[in-house]
């Protein structure tokens, strides 16, 4: 036997990831059924089918249409059930998309230290998932509240979803186990199993964490996009005709899984980052100062490189959902829900000056930033002008008078800049900027020394120079002069544009990292400005969630299931943008009341009391009495 | 002024025209390829062939 074998056969703990990858897809696949378990039924039986071996009442129910409740059939508690359900499903996903998101990073970084051998790596990931295990137990708390809420609230709608995926939620249930155990494992285990072979096993508890948490993502997202794009039924009648697979496998839940695991993780970094910054400023010792300094960098680089290519996913979903629906998808961008779409622009450019802003701060630690600085003011420059092009909206109500005076409905100068072709060259130069500020930040401590290095340079001043005239010629030129079928196919030149500077921009400049000199490094020099930016970024992002999830779960406008199952609740209409501002900013507040409390929970651990003088409460009752 | 630094500047010069020049070159065969494989084919100027 050789030596690879053997060590394979003495390490057979790395297989359980891929034993766990493949039971979850045997379960997936007709693993378990569907509550109609109609699989066995094609949609051209439908009409004609009277009796099944399995029983005639088990098959007749299998065929149910969709419930179609009145306005009495709705529980009335005498508060809106929408504005009940929408504060408690929001929280929750704010909860679980921090608790499942966090484990990714902790993960590689984790790795990263073991493989460096660098403790600094290990007690960072440590810290992080401190803040995630605080944030499950509130997760579950929201999660089962949900349910009761839905239950209570939704009576008819949930028996349709349970119906539709039967079995698949016990699953989830079990997931849901599953996950709390290998959570507390990971966790509680990490100084146990912290050097040689062990931490392999420590990675891998990691690994199944993840596998696990990624598997409970993509489960109940088959729900949000059943209701959104329902599949596996019968488009006539709602009954559940298809397999759980089918019924899951809906065309927007592929979109939806990239869009939220993306997200998830930036927005996990932005909310670490802020915990590392809270940290940062109550330090005591520059010691402390240098260490959350770090995690905060390191946090602050997790969010904005998640960040990044989370536009194209969205652009991915967006696209899906026009071409699944026309209606829904011109309900979102050119009806009431467009004009949401400008306050996102205003947050989305929140999220890339705080990120920028906190590298252009950060270069302070290394005084070979002195070269690049004077890029910063052009950057800036770039960044507040894509802003203002990205917020100027396209139909503005005027008066009477001002029509008069503006001689038409449109500005005549601003109008152009309303329509997307303007606000995707905003979006897509203010993305480059903002990953030349990190190319800046990785140069900043660098003295690059090969020998093509004027090659390299100049090959990557060309293709940021090409691209943002690239993103610019087709956007103005196929946006404005030629038709529309020609203006939304350019938008993916603009796309690759970005992702070309993006690739080109870390492959040249690993490349020319090799046997650079590393200038020193001064870990806690940082104003404490900065750690404001930091701040800055969870506030936005949980904005943002709060913002684009209503807008996603609302174009389904008065329909419980699309095109399925009507809704005739009293709250069967999408509400006032000021009723939903105020909704989306009440959610925001909650979430970060019920941030500061975990990070305030978080510091108390660490927190140990000088123990008294011996005496001292016998010597207090005294002076007392 | 040398004649050894007027040949370094003359390589800088050449340095940055081949850079942009192949930069250009790419970006353009990208965008042919890009809007192709949508079926919508571009002429050699750019614009639309339909």
């Amino acid at each position: 036997m050789n030596s690879a074998c053997y060590s394979s056969l003495q390490k057979p703990w790395r297989y359980w990831p891929l034993l766990l990858i493949v039971g979850i897809i045997g379960l997936s696949v007709d693993g378990f059924s569907s509550a109609a378990f109609a699989q066995t039924v094609a949609p051209e039986q439908l009409n004609t089918f009277v009796v099944d071996e399995s029983g005639p009442d088990v098959a007749e129910a299998s065929l149910l249409p969709a419930p179609t409740p009145q306005r009495a059939d709705y529980p009335n508690i005498g508060a809106s059930s929408r504005s009940i359900v929408w504060v408690i499903a929001q929280m929750h996903l704010f909860f679980g998309a921090l608790v499942l998101a966090v484990p990714i990073f902790v993960l590689i970084i984790e790795y990263i230290g073991f493989k460096a051998e660098d403790d600094r790596y290990d007690d960072m990931a440590h810290e992080f998932m401190k803040v995630s295990l605080t944030a499950y137990a509130i997760t579950a708390l929201f999660g089962g509240t949900l349910a009761l809420s839905l239950f209570l609230l939704y009576p008819h709608l949930m028996g349709y979803v349970m119906r539709a995926f039967g079995s698949q939620v016990l699953v989830y249930a079990g997931l849901f186990f599953l996950e709390s155990m290998l959570l507390y494992v990971y966790y509680y285990g990490w100084n146990a199993l912290r050097y040689g072979n062990r931490k392999w096993i420590h990675l891998t508890l990691g690994l199944l964490l993840n596998a696990v948490g990624t598997t409970l993502l993509v489960v109940a997202n088959s729900w949000t996009t059943f209701m959104m794009a329902p599949s596996g039924i019968d488009p006539t009648t709602g009954a559940v005709i298809g397999n759980i697979w089918e019924i899951m496998k809906g065309p927007l839940w592929n979109p939806l899984n990239l869009h939220r695991f993306i997200a998830n993780i930036a927005f996990g970094g932005a909310v670490v980052g802020a915990y590392a910054a809270f940290k940062f400023l109550s330090a005591k010792t520059p010691a402390e100062k240098a260490h959350y300094d770090w995690m905060g960098y390191s946090s602050n680089f997790i969010a904005i490189l998640a960040f990044l290519p989370l536009p194209f996913a969205g652009y991915w979903l967006m696209a899906e959902i026009y071409a699944y629906s026309q209606q829904m998808g011109i309900l979102a961008m050119g009806g009431i829900l467009a004009w949401l779409f400008v306050l996102q622009a205003v947050l989305i450019c929140t999220i890339l000056l705080a990120g920028n802003y906190y590298l252009w701060t950060g270069m302070a630690r290394s005084e070979g930033s002195e070269r690049y600085r004077w890029l910063i003011k052009y950057i800036a420059t770039a960044l507040i002008l894509g802003f203002l092009v990205w917020v100027t909206p396209h139909n503005v109500i005027y008066t009477a008078s001002e029509i008069g005076r503006l001689g038409g409905g449109n500005h005549p100068v601003l109008a152009p800049l309303g329509i997307m072709p303007a606000k995707n060259i905003a979006v897509f130069i203010m993305l480059i900027c903002t990953f030349l500020s990190f190319q800046l930040y990785r140069r900043a401590d660098k003295v690059i020394t090969v020998s093509w290095q004027s090659w390299g340079n100049a090959l990557l001043v060309a293709i940021y120079v090409v691209a943002i005239a690239n993103v610019i010629f087709a956007g103005v030129y196929y946006g404005y002069f030629t038709n529309t079928v020609y203006k939304v196919g350019s938008s993916v030149i603009q796309v690759m544009s970005t992702v070309v500077v993006i690739v080109s921009g870390v492959v040249i400049d690993t490349l020319m990292f090799k046997g650079a000199k590393t200038l020193h490094v001064t870990w806690g020099k940082v104003s404490n400005r900065s750690q404001y930016a930091l701040f800055a970024l969870p506030i936005a992002f949980t904005w943002l969630m709060a913002l684009m999830g209503y807008i996603r779960s609302s174009v389904r406008t008065h329909w419980h299931v699309y095109t399925v199952m009507k809704d005739n609740s009293p709250d069967n209409f999408i509400p006032t943008l000021q009723t939903v501002g105020n909704m989306v900013t009440l959610v925001t507040l909650l979430f970060l009341s019920f941030l500061l409390f975990i990070f305030w929970i978080a510091d108390l651990s660490s927190t140990r009391q000088v123990p008294l003088p011996t005496g001292s409460n016998r010597a207090r009752a005294e002076t007392a009495a | 002024m040398g004649a050894r630094t007027v040949e370094r500047r003359a390589n800088r010069v050449w340095t940055w025209i081949i850079a942009i020049s192949i930069t250009l070159l790419a970006f353009y065969a990208m965008d042919h390829l890009v809007m192709s494989m949508q079926g919508l084919p571009l002429d050699w100027d750019l614009s639309p062939a339909q």
